[in-house]
């Protein structure tokens, strides 16, 4: 019973190292077919352009190849968009899987 | 020893005290695996996790004696006592938290709570997309993931001194019945 209890605690806890060092992957929540990241427009850029457009831009990231901008939006609401960052124009997010 | 298979008799672990260590243990789980891509079931096991430890701090004052904060929270002198005794081999078997353990408790609690406040934070204007509470959020439940193995690696080592299945004991909540030097 020792030895059955402590298989499966090893294998609890080889799963969750696991689970844990897996690589952070893209969201999925919407994807730009970018190409290389040499290519790119500079983040300032679009956050200029938004600035603009009166949003309050509170950080950038890269997700699925794409800018993601998290901001406080011309009407006071939270947003998160995506941006083509070569374009810099809106890309709409996946369907709801 | 017991044979397999026997049932132990000594109630400890109460009906709040193992829903709240599971439910925490499936809300970290499925907040972990949840926290790329939708938000909506991340940010709703953030507010269960929250409740789950509101309910376990009240328990913590109000529930029976195993799950009383008075219980099992030692003295730091008490718990390097214990630690040196643990180094020698020679630890007392513990019907409740064994003094260490004890301290971790407060420690997951006290981490799950940061974890979900800096989550919920980040979903108000205020704090909305800010990239420090963000890191902070990411930062607090990776330390919540040492803990949680630091935890595991407890139970191990008291479950094997003791020859007691203590993952067990907190799904059923009894264990085998105090002799010689145990603390009951």
């Amino acid at each position: 019973m020792q030895r059955r209890f402590h298989t499966a605690l090893s294998a609890f806890a080889l799963a969750a190292t696991a689970a844990v060092i897996a690589p952070a992957h893209a969201t999925g929540l919407a994807t730009c077919d970018s190409g290389d990241s040499s290519t790119w427009q500079h983040q300032g850029k679009l956050e200029k352009m938004l600035s603009q457009m009166k949003w309050s831009v509170r950080q950038i990231k890269v997700d699925g190849g794409c800018y993601e901008v998290y901001a406080i939006n011309e009407k006071g609401q939270r947003v998160e968009a995506y941006f083509h960052p070569v374009t810099l124009a809106p890309v709409p997010l996946n369907p709801k899987k | 020893m017991k044979a397999a298979g026997a049932q132990p008799g000594f109630r400890v672990w109460d009906l709040v005290v193992r829903i709240g260590h599971w439910g925490l243990v499936g809300s970290v789980a499925v907040a972990w695996w949840t926290r790329a891509g939708g938000a909506e079931w991340h940010e709703r096991i953030g507010y269960l996790s929250l409740a789950l430890v509101a309910l376990r701090l009240v328990w913590g004052w109000a529930g029976t004696r195993y799950a009383r904060f008075s219980q099992f929270v030692r003295s730091p002198a008490g718990v390097w006592r214990y630690a040196r005794q643990v180094w020698r081999h020679q630890e007392p078997r513990h019907l409740g938290h064994n003094p260490l353990g004890g301290w971790m408790i407060v420690a997951l609690l006290l981490n799950i709570a940061l974890v979900g406040t800096t989550g919920w934070l980040y979903t108000t204007d205020e704090y909305w997309g800010v990239k420090w509470v963000d890191q902070l959020h990411y930062a607090l439940a990776v330390s919540l993931l040492v803990l949680v193995a630091l935890h595991v690696c407890g139970v191990i080592v008291a479950s094997r001194r003791h020859r007691e299945n203590l993952v067990a004991a907190m799904v059923h909540g009894a264990k085998r019945p105090p002799v010689g030097d145990d603390v009951a």
